[in-house]
């Protein structure tokens, strides 16, 4: 089991130096090794999953030790990274497979498929990692990765400076989680996750909630959560599979499985600043989600959106719902942006809705996958999404009140952009030269579509699943199905989705270049467009505040660090050897002089004229 | 003041005089000669110390040997008196020379007891034992010299020897024509 | 002895020293430099044997000895090396001899 957790584990790595070594200009055997890699990752997975289901893998060797302090590696496969490896693996190895036709003719193939072969090797790392500085090591990588996959087209402005961004805000982020890490190890002495759990379970008055919080700084980072979600919609640049693969389906989720790893850490309320936290940010991407132009940027916006609802389920204590609509999520978003990756394939990289129309004539599979997955976002009934997304709406019902109605506002909200964005997509008349043009893709990339789509729909049945992979959350999703007001919440819930299905339809059933809503509400449309000046509010503390600051700390470091300490000790022994070279006159008499000056300075000192 | 110690100053001025000449007159061969009044001087002054010994060594070799061995060498070479510009002190190692030579002076005077403190006193030679429990006894008889160089002083007297050996060989070496100038 | 004491003899020596030293300081000529170092040596004997017979203990003596010894081996062999110094360059002058520098 260990050996193939390893083989697990180093494959992408192997595949991606292989990649960089041997492969770089031959970008046609770089993505079929990829895919083949995936492959394998998601044999060996199942293999993995499917013998582990009654006793939990843990196995740590030392890594590396520093006097005292050992720095352990270690795996532990328990039930919720189970099924996150289970997400992975699967959703990893579709989006493989869909970037294979997707990047058919992108010149830079090898870099690519490299990039997602180091991505899936950090992102197995998180999910296997059994103590929190590991975590955080391939939290990095994953943070590194999804640096090189979204600057892919780093020639244009935009991808370069959107994977800048994402890589610093995320630095914001992980610097607070590490900040935690560090707390964690001096208040518990380790940072195993298993030993943590039984401690904080030994004695609960261990941990405190700012504890939490600075841990929780990693997740609001990973996740893109509010104050920091700056960085997903930017992310977009990047090519639409890498899209789907980190920054819907997997990476930004693994914060949300960060929080669920040390859920035995959280306090009340640390818990219920979560729970609003994921709440106010899945009204407010809603908002932003509403207004936007850009196929991607929706979606993007939706993801944040729906990483709340996790954010907001962990918080009101139903961590298994969490990790069960993370796993939906994963299904239907990632379906999603393959759909949209298929479209903006099809009309040559034209990323603006209200330049395509019609397409669902041209693009039937495409047309229909994404139908089915707007129907599971939306929560429609009986699809994957009703029943983790009204999971979480009931459970705050009855826990919290405003969480809830925040939530709900934010379901309303989901439904009328997710049947905005079908409408114009796929319905009414094409409104460009590329739309119509138009035409369905290879099965490579509709195959990936169609499976997705399936599981979008039979997802949310947990019964389906084989074995215990769903072990985590069940308990949860039992503990759900007892509470009271089942019923209204049915109700509420598919009220909720009419409405917006009909609000969409009327609203943008026909429109044309511009946005319907810019006309009749121009003033709300220009303040979800804004999206509430958080890009200028950084932009202005960047230049306005920290710029200046790191100028006067640069003048500093100049005149005491570089200029006193460093020239001003080399200084210092320049000027010693200039006075001892001064000393070196080649003449006896000279060299006598010193040597018998010396030989004084010596005599006095052993008197005790010179008294030192 | 007894004869001894009028002794003792004519053999000092003796030996300073010879000393102080000796470093500034101009041609080496009067150095040498000043020098050898010094030496025999000194050898006097050992004579007053009761060393009677040292002071025929000083005699045979410092004032024999080594200034023949300097006169010699002064031949050898035919150095003639320093005119002229060579002869001429130049005043910043001159005066740096005087200020060093009065700052030693000072130093080691300072090292010296208060003649007044009672140290100041000779003790009676003791009889003619060689020792006297660890330590050897001062004594005027050659014999003394001869009993602590071969049985304290064994192992240095042997390197001595050896060290004599060396600086011949490594004259030899030197002197050899073919071997310098290749 | 009535009046001269062993600290005379130790004020004597370090005049002689110190003249010595002075010879080596002003003196260009090698030959007198290695005369005047003779002179300091002898400053130094006269010390150990002044401390010698006012100790009533015959190691400095010795050590006198030993001196003679070393500063015979010594002259013989700065003199062959002035001879050899004075063959390749052809002065006895301390200035002379600065390879080192230039």
């Amino acid at each position: 089991m260990i050996n193939l957790s390893l083989t697990l584990l180093f494959l992408p790595l192997l595949s991606a130096a292989v990649t960089l070594f041997f492969l770089r200009n031959n970008g046609r055997v770089a993505s079929l090794l990829s895919v083949f890699t995936a492959g394998g990752i998601l044999a060996l997975s199942l293999i993995l999953i499917y013998n582990t289901e009654d006793v939990p893998l843990a196995w740590d060797m030392t890594w590396f030790k520093m006097g005292g302090w050992e720095l352990k590696f270690g795996f532990l496969l328990d039930a919720p990274a189970r099924l996150l490896l289970f997400v992975v693996a699967f959703v990893g190895f579709l989006i493989h497979v869909f970037s294979l036709g997707y990047m058919a003719d992108d010149s830079a193939r090898s870099r690519y498929f490299g990039g997602l072969s180091i991505f899936m090797f950090s992102m197995l790392g998180i999910t296997l990692a059994d103590n929190l500085i590991m975590i955080f090591v391939f939290w990095e990588l994953v943070g590194f990765s999804s640096y090189l996959l979204i600057a892919h087209y780093f020639t244009t402005d935009e991808a370069a400076q959107a994977s800048k961004k994402a890589f610093i805000v995320n630095r914001v982020g992980d610097f607070g989680f590490l900040i935690g890490i560090v707390l964690t190890y001096w208040i518990f002495g380790t940072v195993n996750l298993s030993e943590l759990a039984d401690l904080a379970d030994f004695d609960p008055k261990l941990t405190s909630t700012l504890l939490c919080l600075a841990l929780a700084c990693g997740f609001i980072g990973k996740s893109a959560q509010f104050p920091l979600h700056v960085w997903l919609p930017d992310a977009m640049a990047g090519p639409t599979p890498v899209s789907a693969l980190i920054h819907a389906a997997t990476m930004v989720a693994a914060g949300v499985y960060l929080l669920l790893r040390i859920d035995f850490l959280f306090t009340e309320q640390a818990l219920t600043f979560i729970a609003f936290l994921g709440a106010v940010m899945g009204l407010y991407a809603g908002f932003c989600a509403l207004v936007q132009r850009d196929i991607k940027k929706i979606l993007a916006y939706s993801t944040l959106s729906q990483l709340g609802y996790m954010a907001a389920a962990f918080g009101l204590g139903m961590p298994g719902i969490a990790l069960f609509h993370l796993m939906t999520h994963a299904f239907f978003k990632a379906l999603m942006f393959l759909g949209s990756g298929s479209v903006i394939h099809a009309c040559h990289h034209e990323q603006d809705i209200f330049n395509y129309g019609g397409l669902r004539k041209k693009m039937p599979v495409t047309a229909l996958t994404f139908l089915i997955g707007v129907l599971a976002i939306s929560g429609v009934n009986f699809l994957s999404g009703y029943f983790s997304k009204d999971a979480i709406l009931l459970g705050a019902y009855n826990f919290n009140m405003p969480v809830f109605i925040l939530l709900y506002l934010g379901a309303l909200l989901t439904s009328i952009y997710m049947f905005r964005l079908y409408f114009i997509t796929f319905e009414g008349s094409p409104r460009s030269h590329h739309a119509e043009e138009a035409h369905e893709n290879n099965r490579l990339m509709t195959g990936p579509l169609v499976i997705l789509a399936v599981l979008s729909v039979l997802g949310g049945y947990h019964t389906l699943y084989p074995g215990s992979l769903l072990q985590y959350c069940l308990p949860d999703i039992d503990m759900v199905a007892l509470l009271p007001h089942h019923m209204w919440m049915i109700v509420l819930g598919t009220s909720a989705w009419i409405f917006g299905l009909i609000f969409a339809r009327s609203f943008y059933g026909k429109v044309e270049q511009t946005d319907p809503l810019s006309d009749r509400l121009p003033v709300f449309y220009q303040l979800c467009r804004s999206k509430l000046f958080f890009d200028e509010i950084y932009q202005f503390y960047v230049s306005k505040i920290q710029d200046p600051l790191a100028r006067f700390i640069e003048v500093m470091e100049l005149l005491f660090v570089s200029g006193l300490m460093v020239r001003g000790s080399a200084g210092i022994s320049a000027l010693f050897a200039l006075l001892a070279k001064s000393c070196y006159v080649g003449k006896i008499h000279s060299y006598s002089f010193w040597f018998i000056v010396g030989t004084l300075g010596f005599l006095a000192y052993a008197v005790g004229l010179l008294a030192l | 003041m007894n004869l001894v110690d009028w002794l003792f100053v004519v053999f000092s001025i003796l030996t300073l005089g010879g000393g102080v000449l000796m470093i500034f007159s101009r041609h080496p061969v009067t150095a040498a000669m000043y020098m050898i009044v010094s030496m025999l001087g000194v050898a006097a002054l050992f004579v007053l110390l009761d060393a009677f010994f040292l002071a025929v060594l000083q005699v045979l070799v410092y004032a024999g040997a080594v200034m023949v061995l300097f006169l010699f060498i002064i031949m050898l070479l035919d150095v003639g008196p320093q005119g002229g510009k060579a002869a001429r002190l130049t005043w910043l190692p001159g005066l740096a020379g005087v200020l060093a030579t009065f700052l030693l002076g000072l130093l080691l005077l300072s090292f010296i007891p208060d003649a007044t403190a009672g140290s100041g006193s000779w003790p009676a030679l003791p009889e003619s034992t060689y020792v006297n429990g660890q330590n050897l006894t001062f004594s005027t008889a050659v014999s003394a010299f001869g009993y602590g160089l071969f049985t304290k002083y064994m192992l240095p007297l042997q390197v001595a020897g050896f060290m004599l050996l060396a600086a011949m060989v490594g004259v030899i070496i030197l002197s050899k024509k073919h071997n310098l100038q290749s | 002895m009535e009046l001269i004491t062993p600290q005379h003899f130790l004020i004597l020596a370090s005049l002689l020293f110190a003249i010595g030293f002075l010879g080596v300081l002003i003196r260009r000529n090698v030959l007198l430099m290695l005369m005047s170092l003779e002179l300091m040596l002898n400053g130094v004997n006269i010390a150990l044997v002044a401390f010698s017979r006012s100790g009533t203990n015959l190691d400095g003596s010795i050590f006198v000895f030993f001196i003679m010894t070393v500063a015979a081996a010594e002259v013989a062999v700065g003199l062959a090396l002035l001879v050899a110094l004075f063959k390749k360059r052809d002065s006895v002058f301390s200035e002379d001899m600065r390879l080192l520098r230039n």
